[in-house]
């Protein structure tokens, strides 16, 4: 009576669901994406905050108010950590579109002196027009900026400012009512598959949780490294802007690429007669990149989910082609939950001893309702 | 109830059943409602099983009304090694590991079980070591009694 069918590996048909299921949910994401970003803040908020709101369980704090002070308690520290910032960084004179202006040109500027420096050290390049053709193509972007893409930025901020505002309710409801919600689930099923499925919950839950603490060990990790660089090198904010390209690394290609190009920027706009600060900044970037790549995500998601590396990759691409930014984002986090999920109920479907249990329930349960009953 | 944790939560009959079996016994109040809390209710129909010998066991089950056999098998039949009624416990290696259940449990009439799940008691183990060392105990206690009475010959009164 042993059961064999625990130790059974998913075969290519669960494997083609889990795949197909991953690639549909990913198209439902894109659709849904003022919901399914406030759901990951969400998610990700509820990992952070459910062990604090634990300890004050045990205290004896009732389950709404601990649920309540942990997530009010969190806002006010980002508030007070985002309000200290502001202050301590903006002076009465400086302005953000003037910010931006500064650092765009300096930007620009670090351009045209590398392909001047370029041409002058590669004639071929002098005698393709390099520096003509990029200044061109930025004469045409910065024209049209406003008129193209400015708009539209603005648009998009104002439509997706209300639905990042979900992300705190969630969060909230999440560690009020996660245990009630979970209970309520595994309450619609039956006897037979009943400690299988509280099993395959826990290992949902336990991916994304391992997913998403994994993120934020990685953040912190890469903030560290990348911050000790850039002071190394003597580039101004090394913490702020290591922070933020660290969590630009969150979109996997896409959010790297965008956090080099902004340490470039502010570094060479910085240090405007130092271009080596800003070559420094790309090497110290490519760096952390690669201690990343090869060493710290290994340690924190490498392990937090079992993919294949390869079928990783290219799952990433998938996510990128049918979700964009989204995709490229989620599709590891939603693989790994579609994974446990399809291999587990692969698994139940497939037990024909389970099957038979729950048979047998459902006729006891009619033989029960019609006893006493005329044939 | 923000001073909740100055006063001890009274105990609902719910909480009274969880106390008065071998396992939680040593809990106080807040920490009985806090275990109380994983737990899940079931219901199952006379002649139902609730698992099977050689199933991989997940979890713990504690009557709550009704009685339960433990079945053993013995070849082509099962010999019923102990009947269980309220506030007993079984399948209590389970919170150990995913090892398979060695007997068959069956409701011998309509019974009410709340199940602890294995996961759920490792992770209290992490976050609350207290309730995790009571309840290790106390199964400690159990697997030794059960140790005894094997050795002494008496019939076991529990079932794992």
């Amino acid at each position: 009576m042993h059961d064999a069918h625990a130790d059974q590996h998913a075969g290519p048909v669960v494997w083609a669901g889990i795949i197909a299921t991953t690639c549909l949910l990913l198209m439902l994401i894109e659709r849904m994406l003022w919901l399914a970003i406030p759901f990951i803040f969400g998610t990700i908020l509820y990992y952070i905050l459910l062990a604090p709101m634990r300890r004050l369980i045990r205290l004896g704090v009732d389950q709404d108010l601990a649920a309540l002070a942990v997530g009010g308690g969190f806002f006010a520290v980002l508030s007070l950590a985002v309000g200290v910032a502001y202050a301590w960084t903006s002076s009465p004179d400086d302005s953000w579109p003037r910010i931006l202006g500064h650092y765009m040109d300096g930007g620009v500027t670090f351009v045209r002196n590398t392909m001047s420096m370029l041409e002058a050290e590669f004639p071929v390049l002098q005698k393709m027009r390099l520096t003509s053709i990029v200044n061109k193509n930025f004469k045409s972007f910065t024209d049209n900026f406003g008129q193209r893409h400015l708009a539209g930025i603005l648009v998009a901020t104002a439509a997706w400012l209300p639905s990042l505002l979900l992300a705190p309710f969630l969060t909230f409801f999440f560690l009020r009512d996660g245990v009630h919600f979970k209970k309520f689930l595994v309450r619609a099923v039956p006897n037979a598959f009943f400690e299988r499925t509280l099993y395959l919950m826990h290992e949902v839950d336990q991916t994304a949780r391992r997913y998403f603490q994994g993120l934020i060990k990685l953040t912190i990790i890469d903030t560290v490294f990348l911050a000790l660089g850039l002071w190394l090198i003597g580039a101004s904010s090394p913490l702020m802007l290591a922070l933020i390209s660290a969590v630009l690394a969150w979109v996997p290609f896409v959010g790297s690429v965008i956090g080099c190009i902004l340490v470039v920027i502010v570094a060479s706009t910085d240090a405007p007669g130092n271009p080596f600060i800003a070559y420094g900044a790309i090497g110290v970037f490519v760096a952390v990149r690669l201690l990343d790549d090869f060493i710290f995500m290994p340690l924190t998601l490498g392990r937090s989910l079992q993919i294949h590396p390869l079928m990783a990759v290219l799952m990433i691409f998938v996510g990128g082609s049918l979700a964009g930014v989204a995709g490229l984002m989620l599709v590891l986090p939603l693989l790994g939950v579609v994974m446990v999920t399809g291999t587990t109920l692969g698994r139940l479907i497939t037990n024909p001893r389970l099957r038979a249990r729950h048979r047998n329930a459902m006729a006891l349960k009619v033989r029960q309702a019609s006893a006493g009953l005329a044939s | 109830m923000i001073f909740g944790f100055l006063k001890s939560p009274p105990l609902s009959p719910r909480l009274h059943r969880l106390k008065n079996s071998a396992l939680f016994s040593s809990l106080t109040a807040l920490e009985l409602q806090i275990v109380d809390g994983l737990m899940h209710e079931r219901r199952y129909l006379s002649d139902e099983i609730v698992f099977d010998q050689g199933e991989e066991g997940q979890a713990l089950y504690l009557i709550t009304s009704g009685r339960v056999a433990i079945s053993r098998s013995n070849g082509q039949q099962f010999d019923v090694v102990a009947e269980l009624g309220p506030g007993s416990v079984f399948g209590d290696l389970a919170l150990l590991d995913d090892s398979p259940r060695n007997a068959q449990a069956r409701a011998m009439e309509n019974c009410q079980l709340a199940v602890f799940f294995r996961a759920d008691f490792l992770s209290l183990m992490e976050t609350d070591a207290v309730i995790g060392y009571k309840i290790s105990l106390a199964l400690a206690r159990l697997i030794g009694q059960r140790l005894r009475d094997w050795m002494s010959g008496s019939p076991q009164n529990e079932a794992l």
